[in-house]
């Protein structure tokens, strides 16, 4: 391929290959979005950072470095209750969401039909709704009064109303339910990935549909799965308006304390270092997902 | 293959079928009880009313779904201006630093917004800005949240543009500005308009980042639905609610008419 100079580019010795003329170049077209990245993100997250290790009274710190707020947080039965609750919520957020998109995601990556498109956008339409939409419905379902009340009862496996919400159940339920989508499009790219020769080369040496599918597809399959229940995961435990419809004062997690002491509580330090365990965590997650080979979030 | 479908492809029908009745079922059912006639949110409904809609349009809820379509509209704005230039030099240019700008860029993605929210609040309330909580913050803290969206976005049709096409122009003698402006910005404007849509929709649907940064008056639609329902499941409520999904719902019919968002939902899993 002739560059450009060849082609007579160098009456315009500036333009040349995209690449790597005009030094500054880059830094020019990136130097206001980068500004804006470095106050309004990069900043107030090394200022969390730095509250959750001063001591504060009321909404003033004192400038007194200290470790209270994290012993604090991680000694009362409440916040660490609060911290376990959250990741188990996660977990089961994960896997729940996982098991339901999985099918499909495998039905509309293979579907000949002709609906297949408006299939993967209704799908996906749940995204437009905001979270406290796609809950609201799980309150009219969940309440002592609700749907799902009247179905128990009506199938005889309780005798009276019980409460199913304020619950962690609940919440999982919720959030499984609002992230959804995000498994679907993780899976689907992870069974776009595998060539489909793999699978017909795999029965055409005679394995049976089900064999195929246990022992080519699935298996290649798994980062997409991985990456679908970490994206869950992380959303899951950052999430906070489910558990607060869906859950209780007796059912909190990280992300409904954390507002309760930056709000409520008003002290904003130990919000701070939950936060940051909120972080800490997240990270070391995805730090152990880019480990374990799944695909990254890149550009 | 083609003697009909296997009874394991039927069984996953089934499942399919299952899976969408989950998704969508309880979206409808909120649907529904905005119509119930009784004052409780029930389903199946009693009886049918418009009375919660006569609510939901008031100017009560209509003020604060104003707000967020404001604030949503100038977010995506002007995340999307800023993400121009960004991912521009990102995937055009390689430099000594590229890599920490790529991390400062999808840093928003992988940190929680709950987290920035709680920041930004702590960032305006330390540096005497605290006047500025309300619009202002709100509107820098989605342009952060919104921006890896709209570079991401961008960055996919940058990626798909073969860049012989500019050298094809600088050869012809088109001036670098020329290029950009008659060659580059018209092959990549799609990726532009789905870039500013997915910014829009996520800064319109955002919860966990606005949580911390209304003042009263200037509050978002979902966190001030948020807000009522610590005190009850008013019907009024699934009204407003489904009124909040309308807007969305209308962008993206109306920009998927003249672009494809699907391909950039395609793309955004395979770069993913």
């Amino acid at each position: 391929m002739a560059s450009p100079r060849a082609l007579g580019g160098d009456v315009h010795p500036a333009m040349g290959p995209p690449v790597r003329h005009l030094v500054s170049a880059h830094w020019l077209l990136a130097a206001i979005p980068a500004l804006v990245l470095v106050v309004f993100f990069a900043l107030p997250n090394a200022l969390l950072l730095t509250v959750s290790f001063l001591k504060s009274e009321a909404q003033q710190l004192t400038g007194e470095v200290t470790l209270e707020n994290y012993r604090f947080v991680l000694s009362r039965r409440l916040y660490l209750d609060a911290v376990i609750r959250t990741f188990a919520i996660g977990i089961a957020v994960g896997a729940l969401d996982v098991l339901l998109a999985y099918p499909l995601a495998y039905f509309l990556v293979r579907t000949t039909s002709r609906w297949k498109g408006w299939l993967i956008a209704l799908s996906l339409a749940p995204l437009l709704a905001s979270v406290v939409v796609r809950t609201y419905g799980w309150y009219v379902i969940l309440n002592r009064n609700g749907v799902a009340n009247d179905a128990l009862l009506l199938l005889g496996l309780t005798t009276e109303r019980i409460a199913l919400m304020p619950s962690s159940a609940a919440i999982a339920i919720g959030l499984a339910h609002a992230l959804l989508p995000y498994a679907v499009l993780t899976i689907m790219g992870g069974l776009d990935a595998i060539p489909p020769n793999l699978e017909r080369a795999a029965m055409s040496l005679g394995a049976s549909r089900l064999r195929t599918f246990l022992s080519v597809t699935l298996p290649l399959s798994m980062p997409g799965v991985a990456g679908g229940f970490i994206l869950c995961f992380s959303i899951a435990i950052s999430a906070y308006a489910t558990p607060a419809i869906l859950g209780g004062p007796a059912t909190q997690v990280l992300a409904t304390a954390i507002y309760g002491f930056m709000t409520q509580l008003l002290d904003w330090s130990i919000g701070a270092a939950l936060a940051v365990v909120l972080v800490a965590s997240s990270l070391a997650l995805l730090y152990l997902a880019s480990r374990l080979g799944s695909r990254q979030v890149s550009l | 293959m083609k003697a009909g479908p296997s009874p394991a492809w039927i069984l996953l029908r089934v499942c399919v079928g299952a899976v969408y009745l989950f998704m969508l079922g309880p979206i409808l059912i909120t649907a529904t009880v905005s119509f119930n006639a009784s004052n409780r949110s029930v389903f199946p409904p009693q009886g049918f009313s418009l009375r919660w809609w006569a609510r939901a349009l008031s100017w009560e809820w209509l003020d604060p779904l104003l707000f967020s379509l404001k604030l949503a509209t100038l977010a995506g704005l002007a995340a999307t201006l800023l993400a121009l230039p960004l991912a521009f030099a990102l995937v055009r240019h390689r430099f000594r630093g590229r890599d920490i700008l790529v991390a400062l860029t999808l840093g928003p993605l992988l940190l929680p917004a709950l987290v920035t929210g709680v920041g930004l609040l702590q960032l305006f309330q330390y540096a005497g800005l605290r006047d500025l909580i309300g619009l202002p913050a709100l509107i820098v803290g989605h342009v952060v949240i919104c921006l890896p969206f709209a570079v991401r976005t961008i960055a996919i049709s940058l990626q798909g543009m073969p860049p012989n096409l500019e050298n094809a122009a600088a050869s012809l003698g088109a001036p670098p500005w020329r290029t950009q402006a008659n060659v580059v910005l018209p092959l990549v404007k799609n990726g532009i308009v789905a870039g500013a849509v997915f910014a829009f929709i996520h800064s319109f649907t955002d919860v966990n980042l606005s949580l911390f940064l209304v003042r009263p008056g200037e509050i978002p639609i979902n966190i001030k639905i948020l807000g009522f329902l610590e005190f009850g499941f008013a019907p009024t409520l699934a009204a407003v609610s489904v009124l909040t999904i309308i807007i969305p719902l209308v962008v993206v019919a109306a920009v998927q008419r003249m672009t494809g968002l699907g391909d950039f939902l395609y793309a955004e899993r395979g770069h993913g």
